[in-house]
């Protein structure tokens, strides 16, 4: 029997209970809470005009690091990742979410009193309940939103200008955090040319990598490749060379999954050896911004893509896999080539070694057909921003933890292994304990470069902060803590960052050139458009569709809401001009 | 009369007490919550309340859900997938009670009715994770029986013409053990003395279930049918969305699905709404007309 309790309408009870809380808190609010609302607002700020001069601080001066006298209190709202409940928490006796070096540091430092309205964990439910606090009209005094709900709080007349705060406030330290990718980072916060927010530094990330099998690379004597042709060789021969040696044709080349784009075992890597840069806008080079998957290298792309599936070289399955599915494939030892991020060592790739130790994954650089090196495709995820709320006393306090965040972590005054990661409490990430947490996004790549130059030196002992963190990983790998495995694939000699350094040192990186909210016609056909897109190209893949479809895709694309969405990018591209 | 009145309400007072939590339930959580449906005509904005000053659009966000491609085509998946499902849902646990009925072992019969009540506690974020590996075209226990057979491999989830049918079976399976044991709390209220007096008229099995067995949980039957006509756009946002994927869209994708897609993942809350309003609007109507025709045809009535 069809069951009639409404556990079947997950979305509607959750719109439902949202708008229970909304309701319950607007007719309570009423009358009452206009009142007791007023005085929290600083009097200046009661109209909706006259907000273009800063306000003054406390202390008077625009000192980045500046203590406010009488302690300011701010309200925060925050999520807790697993990291943090796992980890983090038991490994620091004595300190919670609430009470902690970082909020001590703020105290002392700023005479900043971080209180928390809420904590939820991490994902879908911090985005639920930062809507529910929205509806509810009492925002606390700092929030971290989405891209729309920036946009939306902007247009609403209810986050502060942070433009002449940021230019005051911010030292020259987090200034060159936020310009290493590009004047985009910063500016993707921008509602008609004001900075409405800030948000994450390292947003474009460092970098994709092509992971593969040297074991199963050894046994069947091929060599590591230097070519995109060298990769479809190489999956050819893990498919019907029987590389794991158990005599059963049940090995695959590349790992993909139904989402087919990703940080693990995702495809962006292999569409780059075409030039092709799919799900992300890139310039066509004559200035206009278009969505890369409607671009004919992807077409390629996908036939050299069909034609693997057809010889067996992907998991004929792989539509209905999501990425938990297929890293259960690379984990029992299916798989030889993974295209991912730096961190792809950490998960999946672990869980082969650790079902087979002789499982031996190695970083490359990207590669591409025709010699011309093949670009790190870089989307832009701003999936977060800090915002002030209106009227709120001290909008630069928040520019102030970014920069206290940046010193005491890698600043000359900082203390890295008290602040990051300390060694004292086995290396976890106590960083989290800070609510706000800008961080460089080649911050990792250069601790490498230090590693290395110690390697070269042969003398560990000059080490510090990060690079010395890790260094104490990689060598507890090499003394039998097998759970170290990822470092040494990461930062060790034989490392992914060799290449990393490559990337940043040539400017290997294909930044996606669209980073700002999203556009009006994007919101409403965003995921229909992202449903035609991957039935499409699944479908060509799988051989259920003739190549051609795509030609197709491309004209529905347009026709569905393409068109318009592609002119409002090229008018928000023409304001960043 | 007045103190007979008085007397009556005192004796039952307990009673009213016992429904008044339940009462409270209901009101707070499903007739407040209505005032939410002004967010299906508006440009809702969370950050200006929902009493705020929204923009009023009226039934824009009802054109715009109908002019999106592939809407028709989501609201045949859904109304074909959930009306099998509620047949299926009917005709499967009646089927069974009347034959588990008909055991003499009570063991057995007992053990029979908890092992297909079980799978009604799973969720489906488990079993979409078993079906998939059970279902799988190349080492999944389904196909591989099917070849030993030797037929062609299924790819069950994966096959725009089997897709539907997978949802519908696996979901019956799952849930047709919730039914059956209504359907037996029904058949055990039977006056037995109907059945020996049908034995002695010389009636057979079949005859007994035809004119006793069946006639006496025509209510229930009934009662059931009508509730279920209101799930006529409920196809199943749990199972499905645990089990689809883009390769069957085309057959698998149903309003909640997508109203998911649209309305969470892109935060368009007043499309979100209206979508939800439509399927309780023609729910309503459903309901009704069921309801009437019950009592016209059957004169069953709840109320």
């Amino acid at each position: 029997m069809k069951n009639n309790q409404p556990s079947s309408k997950a979305i509607l009870l959750l719109i439902s209970l949202m708008l229970t809380t909304g309701f319950i808190s607007a007719c309570s609010s009423n009358s009452p809470e206009k009142q007791t609302n007023a005085p929290t607002q600083s009097p200046a700020n009661n109209s909706s005009t006259g907000n273009d001069e800063p306000k003054e601080a406390v202390s008077g001066d625009a000192d980045p690091f500046g203590k406010y006298e009488t302690p300011l209190a701010i309200r925060f709202t925050r999520d807790v990742d697993n990291d943090t409940q796992d980890n983090i928490i038991p490994k620091t006796p004595g300190e919670t979410i609430e009470d902690n070096r970082w909020l001590k540091a703020f105290t002392e430092k700023l005479g900043i009193n971080v209180t928390y309205d809420w904590t939820v964990s991490t994902g879908d439910a911090y985005t639920q309940k930062m809507n529910v606090t929205l509806t509810s009209g009492d925002l606390p005094d700092m929030l971290r939103v989405t891209p729309a709900q920036m946009k939306q709080l902007a247009e609403a007349d209810l986050i502060e200008d942070l433009t002449p705060y940021w230019e005051q406030y911010a030292s020259d330290d987090l200034k060159e955090l936020y310009a290493e990718q590009g004047p985009a980072v910063l500016n993707s916060a921008e509602v008609n040319g004001k900075i409405m927010g800030i948000g994450k530094a390292d947003v474009y990330g460092d970098g994709v990598y092509l992971w593969i099998r040297k074991d199963w690379l050894d046994k069947l004597n091929l060599p590591e490749p230097t070519s995109l042709q060298d990769v479809l060789k190489i999956s050819e021969a893990f498919t019907t060379q029987d590389p794991d040696g158990n005599k059963v044709n049940d090995t695959y080349g590349l790992a993909l999954t139904k989402d087919l784009y990703g940080g693990a075992m995702g495809l962006e890597g292999f569409f780059a050896g075409y030039h092709a840069y799919p799900n992300m806008w890139i310039d066509d080079g004559s200035g206009n911004l278009v969505w890369g998957s409607t671009l004919p290298e992807v077409k390629e792309s996908l036939k050299a893509l069909s034609e693997m599936y057809k010889a067996g070289q992907l998991d004929k399955e792989f539509g209905v896999k999501d990425g938990g599915k297929v890293a259960e494939s690379v984990a029992a030892g299916k798989i030889g080539i993974d295209f991912g991020a730096q961190w792809n060592p950490m998960y999946p790739l672990i869980s082969n070694y650790q079902n087979d130790p002789n499982a031996n994954w190695v970083g490359y650089s990207l590669v591409s057909v025709d010699g011309k090196p093949a670009l790190s495709p870089q989307r832009f995820q701003a999936d977060s921003y800090w915002v002030v709320r209106k009227g709120f006393s001290n909008p630069e306090a928040l520019i102030k933890m970014f920069n206290l965040h940046v010193e005491l972590n890698w600043g000359k005054t900082g203390d890295f292994d008290y602040y990051y990661m300390p060694a004292a409490n086995d290396s976890v990430g106590v960083w989290k304990y800070s609510p706000v947490q800008p961080a460089s996004a080649f911050k990792n790549i250069r601790a490498f470069q230090e590693i290395e130059e110690a390697r070269k030196n042969n003398s560990f002992d000059s080490l510090t902060g990060e690079a010395l963190a890790i260094y104490r990983n990689i060598k507890a790998f090499e003394e039998g803590d097998a759970s170290q495995w990822g470092w040494p694939k990461i930062y060790g000699a034989e490392g992914v960052y060799r290449h990393g350094v490559n990337y940043m040192d040539n400017e290997r990186f294909m930044y996606e050139k669209f980073a700002g909210p999203p556009t009006e016609t994007m919101a409403e056909r965003k995921s229909t458009l992202e449903a035609l897109e991957k039935e499409t190209f699944v479908k060509i893949i799988m051989g259920a569709a003739p190549l051609d479809d795509f030609d197709k895709f491309v004209d529905n694309w347009y026709k569905v809401g393409g068109t318009d969405i592609t002119k409002e990018v090229n008018e928000w591209y023409a304001t960043t001009k | 009369m007045i103190e007979l009145n008085i007397k009556k309400l005192k004796r039952e007072l307990p009673l009213n007490l016992m429904i008044l939590p339940g009462f409270i339930f209901i009101i707070l959580f499903s007739y407040v919550p209505m005032a939410g449906i002004i967010i299906a005509f508006q440009r809702f904005i969370p950050a200006k309340r929902l009493f705020g000053d929204q923009q009023w659009v009226g039934l824009k966000n009802f054109k715009y859900v109908m002019s999106l491609p592939n809407f028709d085509n989501i609201l045949w998946n859904t109304f074909y997938i959930a009306s099998l499902k509620v047949i299926l849902g009917l005709v499967v646990p009646i089927v069974i009670a009347l034959l588990l009925n008909e055991m003499k072992h009570v063991l057995l019969k007992r053990s029979i009715q908890t092992a297909i009540y079980l799978p009604h506690f799973l969720s489906w974020v488990v079993l979409g994770g078993i079906f998939i590996d059970i279902l799988s075209p190349t080492n999944g226990l389904v196909n591989t029986l099917l070849n030993k057979l030797g037929l062609n491999s299924i790819f069950f989830l994966g096959d725009n013409k089997w897709f539907p049918y997978t949802m519908i079976l696996t979901d019956t399976w799952k849930d047709f053990g919730y039914g059956t044991i209504i359907y037996l709390a029904a058949l055990t209220g039977i006056n037995p003395n109907l059945y020996e007096a049908a034995q002695m008229d010389g009636a057979n099995r079949w005859k007994q279930t035809i004119h006793i067995s069946l006639p006496g949980i025509q209510m229930v039957i009934v009662l059931l049918m009508v509730l279920s006509l209101g799930n006529l756009l409920n196809a199943g946002f749990d199972q499905i969305f645990n089990m689809y994927s883009p390769m069957v869209y085309e057959s698998g994708d149903i309003l909640d699905t997508f109203v998911y897609r649209i309305g969470l993942l892109d935060a368009q809350f007043g499309v979100a709404t209206a979508v939800g309003l439509f399927k309780s609007v023609i729910a309503l109507i459903l309901v009704s007309t069921s309801y009437y025709f019950a009592y016209k045809f059957a004169d069953y009535r709840i109320f």
